[in-house]
């Protein structure tokens, strides 16, 4: 039976006259928030020590701001000459439905010099994880935790860190050419937030100590490229400024949100930003980033790459380097441009990372081609066998 | 001389195969012959290259327009493209198809379909002048262009015969020879002849 586009077009027109008065409500929203912001950013020290003092009790995701909360800064002056690593990174988790339980994690690596010696590397490392110790994590008290979904995840978040600084040490035996790494998405580490204490430290600190704090060593500008960013902590800080008495207020309480369905690309999207154009620089206050993160403590600026709006974090040492901070500005704006509105290292280094369908049904046939080989049982499940082909 | 290598089969059957060059944009020039290995050591097939293309390495992938003005204000175009946006040799390849037209085993060049095809991934030579020169000595291939079935074998035939025939040393009676070999191929055809034998004198 094919959809009713009669019904669903009017569907559709109603949806969209809803967003549109939502869309207008929103303007006049982002329009207080900014005349709220642009008012407090001389006093921009006292809120960034209002937050910092306020983030357990916020009900919103806050951030300090790092200097005033309204600066811009046009897109500086381009290097003639830069080269770029870059990592992502993608994983076949364990299917328990599978003969042999095992995880593979694939890291897309690239490197790509521009200006007077152009140059570039594509490349992708395949990982395969089978054996118990890669398997079952065990922490000082015997307890265990099984290599599946979220902690498959959190690996390979990881391995893309410690991968992104041994690529960059390479790129630097062979050349002088200013570098930046790059990695996609996020740099703090979100997803750890809701996992066991041991756990979270068990990923985290691999991933700071041989990650970030060995791309820091190495004196390499580090970033992440964040598309389409979804987050409020900017936009948390007028939330302060509107309720300052969070002091007294419990969570559980609830305040009432000033800005509701607002977040940062809203406020910043809002032709805040011209083409080119960086905001001031935050400091994020999530949980995890304030007490967990250390000296590696993630910024951020909002970028107009253009064709949209765009989050750059990076480590305090970088942001604490102006000269850096430029770099990364430039460097991300080319690459958007270079890519058709997003950087072209990262959109390469899925391109090597990703694992597709075929991929996997290819990995599959030969893992079960091995155990036949080793004359082992090929005990894949039946209900697995089941889904893979349609009986008629 | 060293037979340059050129690329690696990638794809192979009887009649055809298609190579995919090592370094993009670096084909062999349309109608040259080349020879690719096979497992079978003794055994080299030779074919005559048509329909060189490039394009995206990755199925589905498609190339997008590069060039114009960028947001300094700068314009490039061109071979500016390929330096402005390293990662293209990357993400393109050059391939090309060769039509079989013979092969070599121990040292005896036979103007047959060989036993087996190709290898994938086994080197591809372009041949130097004094293989092309042995190969095309008799006109026995003549016959596999013009029956292979191809839109472009009559152009195909012709490029090879005057590449071969700038080889030899006594030009004018190679290309009487090819021309009287022709007649005999094409009796019953003779628009086509008369186009392939203006092509070779032309």
């Amino acid at each position: 039976m094919p959809l009713d586009f009669n019904q669903v077009g009017q569907q559709i027109k109603q949806m969209g006259g809803d967003l549109r008065q939502t869309a207008n409500h929103h303007d006049q929203l982002v329009a207080h928030a900014w005349a709220k912001l642009e008012e407090q950013s001389p006093r921009w020290e006292h809120w960034a020590r209002h937050a910092e003092d306020n983030y357990l009790r916020s009900p919103w995701l806050l951030a300090a701001p790092a200097e005033p909360i309204i600066n811009r800064y046009q897109l500086p002056k381009f290097p003639p000459n830069y080269c770029l690593a870059a990592v992502d990174g993608s994983q076949i988790d364990l299917d328990r439905h599978w003969a042999v339980e095992c995880y593979l994690i694939n890291l897309g690596l690239v490197t790509i010099q521009y200006g007077q010696q152009p140059y570039s590397k594509l490349h992708s490392v395949p990982a395969l994880h089978y054996n118990d110790q890669e398997l079952l994590l065990r922490d000082k008290d015997g307890r265990s935790y099984k290599m599946a979904g979220a902690l498959v995840h959190a690996e390979r978040d990881t391995r893309e860190g410690i991968a992104l600084a041994r690529l960059a040490q390479e790129i630097l035996e062979q050349s002088t050419t200013p570098l930046v790494a790059m990695q996609d998405g996020t740099l703090i580490r979100w997803s750890l937030s809701g996992l066991d204490p041991w756990v979270r430290a068990h990923f985290l600190q691999r991933y700071l100590d041989e990650g970030l704090a060995a791309l820091r060593a190495a004196d390499v500008p580090t970033c992440s490229y964040i598309s389409h960013p979804k987050a409020p902590e900017v936009t948390g800080i007028a939330r302060l400024i509107v309720n300052p008495t969070l002091n007294n207020t419990s969570k559980a309480e609830g305040l009432v949100d000033p800005y509701p369905g607002i977040n940062d690309t809203k406020l910043f999207g809002n032709g805040w930003l011209g083409d080119g154009e960086r905001s001031a620089l935050f400091k994020s206050l999530s949980k995890i980033n304030v007490e967990e993160y250390r000296d590696h403590a993630i910024y951020f600026f909002y970028l107009n790459v253009g064709a949209e709006l765009a989050r750059i974090e990076m480590p305090e040492w970088v942001a604490q380097r102006p000269e850096w901070v430029d770099l990364i500005h430039a460097v991300a704006y080319d690459q958007a441009h270079r890519g058709g509105g997003y950087p072209v290292a990262l959109a390469r280094a899925h391109e090597q990372a990703v694992v597709r369908e075929s991929d996997r049904r290819v990995f599959r046939q030969m893992i079960e081609q091995a155990l036949w080989h080793a004359r082992l049982n090929n005990g894949s499940s039946l209900k697995q066998d089941a889904k893979a082909q349609v009986r008629v | 001389m060293i037979e340059q290598r050129i690329g690696e089969v990638i794809e192979a059957s009887s009649t055809q195969w298609t190579t995919g060059a090592y370094e993009l944009l670096n084909a062999p020039p349309f109608g040259s012959l080349i020879k690719a290995g096979c497992y079978d050591n003794d055994l080299c097939i030779y074919g005559l290259v048509y329909d060189i293309r490039t394009g995206s390495r990755d199925l589905g992938g498609k190339a997008m327009v590069r060039g114009g003005r960028r947001y300094d204000g700068s314009e490039f175009y061109d071979g500016q493209i390929y330096s402005e946006h390293p990662d293209l040799a990357a993400v393109l390849q050059t391939e090309w198809s060769a039509l079989v037209i013979g092969y070599e085993r121990a040292g005896r060049i036979i103007h047959y379909l060989p036993p087996q095809p190709p290898t994938v991934h086994y080197s591809v030579h372009l041949c130097d002048d004094d293989t092309v020169e042995r190969f095309t000595q008799h006109c026995d291939f003549f016959r596999m262009v013009l029956h292979a079935n191809l839109p472009i074998a009559d152009e195909l035939l012709g490029t090879a015969i005057r590449h071969a025939a700038a080889l030899q040393a006594n030009r004018r009676e190679y290309e009487l020879y090819a021309g009287r070999e022709l007649a005999r191929l094409l009796r019953d055809d003779y628009d086509r002849l008369r186009v392939l034998v203006r092509m070779l004198t032309s």
